[in-house]
């Protein structure tokens, strides 16, 4: 796996709806921009061999970076993966949709649940949004929210930019009823 | 690798968010640099303080509010994502107002010594600080130039960072911008005033002509 830059963002976000957040709401997610492993190949149908040689590798660089990036306990997390224009999407979700990347994460975080993701192809600068579920009851809808990404030069052509994100908390003036109240 | 600044501090300002960028280049053009920099930028997006006033208002009381407490949050976090002060060899300011206010205002939050002078001495350096500026919507990725903090010429940490914030600005307010770096381009190789030749159009004549 060659990376060609680790790119790390945090937003902590301190009013909202014009009041106050307290504690304040901190997201954080990492980003590494690696070569696309399957680059140059043509069309591989088995993607075995490239996942085995970087998916464990890419969760277990990202997920303690980006805890120590959000600072707190994570409460609500998620992933990304967003391939350079000559690549398929497949390759991008070929690299996170494993439990070899995400369960370093899970670990990490003392989660449960599956990491919900991103994954699209995109040029140079694209903009992304990682969704972000509570990390242990998907079902917990104050944590249902979104960061917005991007890192300027990536992904090249034949780059893909994987990254992990992690929130302190669910939104900022969260006030809807829990899905229970629904049942 | 960011600390908060107190909710007293966040509300005298009308602090809404801070967002910090940092990346680190670990090859480039497939090859690690042997000075491999450490690069941020920390963004505070705030009230315009000038925000409904009167055209044309005087800016120097809020300045000298507003700017002082940002210099010290923004380097603060500048200085906790790079691993200190002393790390740190090249810095730079931005500012993006909103489409209500006037270009004047993001200036008056960056380009008096409130700020410039505050920023200089938190991350002890002596250059003048070079600087980007713009009016525009939230979103706006803005281009936040670098140069040495102490020797300004020098031509291996003249680089740029992107900082942007998705919702941000707001047409009421500004976002005032940090930025730094721990070392030069990954690659420097284009010399510096002392390796330069002379050149004037008359000694390059064969290429002009």
């Amino acid at each position: 796996m060659n990376i060609r830059k680790i790119v790390t963002y945090v937003e902590v976000t301190t009013a909202e709806g014009g009041r106050p957040v307290d504690p304040a709401a901190r997201i954080a997610v990492v980003a590494a921009v690696i070569d696309n492993p399957w680059a140059g190949q043509g069309f591989v149908q088995d993607l075995g061999p490239g996942i085995d040689a970087t998916a464990s590798d890419l969760g277990k660089l990202l997920a303690p970076e980006v805890l120590e990036a959000l600072g707190e306990p994570a409460e609500a997390y998620g992933k990304a993966a967003i391939v350079g224009l000559d690549g398929e999407v497949e390759h991008g979700s070929a690299l996170i949709h494993t439990l070899k990347f995400g369960n370093h994460f899970r670990e990490a975080a003392n989660a449960t649940t599956l990491l919900p993701a991103v994954e699209k192809r995109g040029g140079v600068g694209a903009v992304f949004d990682i969704p972000l579920k509570h990390i242990t009851d998907a079902t917990i809808r104050s944590h249902h929210q979104t960061v917005e990404m991007r890192v300027a030069d990536a992904p090249h052509p034949d780059e893909i930019v994987i990254a992990l994100a992690a929130a302190s908390r669910g939104r900022p003036q969260q006030r809807l009823a829990d899905l229970s109240t629904e049942q | 690798m960011q600390e908060i600044a107190s909710h007293s501090t966040a509300e005298r300002i009308a602090l809404r968010k801070l967002v910090t960028y940092r990346d680190v280049v670990v090859t480039e053009a497939g090859v690690r640099p042997v000075h491999p920099a450490r690069r941020a930028s920390v963004a505070a997006v705030v009230r315009n303080p000038w925000a409904g006033r009167e055209p044309l208002a005087d800016l120097s009381e809020e300045q000298g509010r507003v700017a002082p407490v940002l210099a010290g949050i923004l380097t603060d976090h500048l200085i906790a994502a790079l691993g200190g002060a002393d790390e740190i060899e090249a810095f730079g300011k931005a500012a993006i107002v909103g489409t209500a206010g006037e270009i004047e205002h993001a200036g008056a939050l960056i380009h008096t010594p409130y700020f410039g002078n505050l920023v200089r001495e938190f991350l002890r350096g002596e250059s003048i600080i070079c600087f980007s500026d713009a009016r525009a919507g939230a979103g706006e990725d803005l281009i936040v130039p670098m140069w040495h903090k102490t020797h300004a010429a020098t031509r291996s940490h003249y680089q740029t960072i992107s900082a942007r914030v998705g919702d941000a600005p707001r047409a009421d307010e500004i976002v005032v911008i940090a930025a730094a770096s721990t070392g030069p381009r990954p690659h420097p190789r284009i010399g510096d005033r002392t390796t330069d030749r002379a050149v004037t159009a008359q000694n390059l004549e064969d290429v002009l002509s």
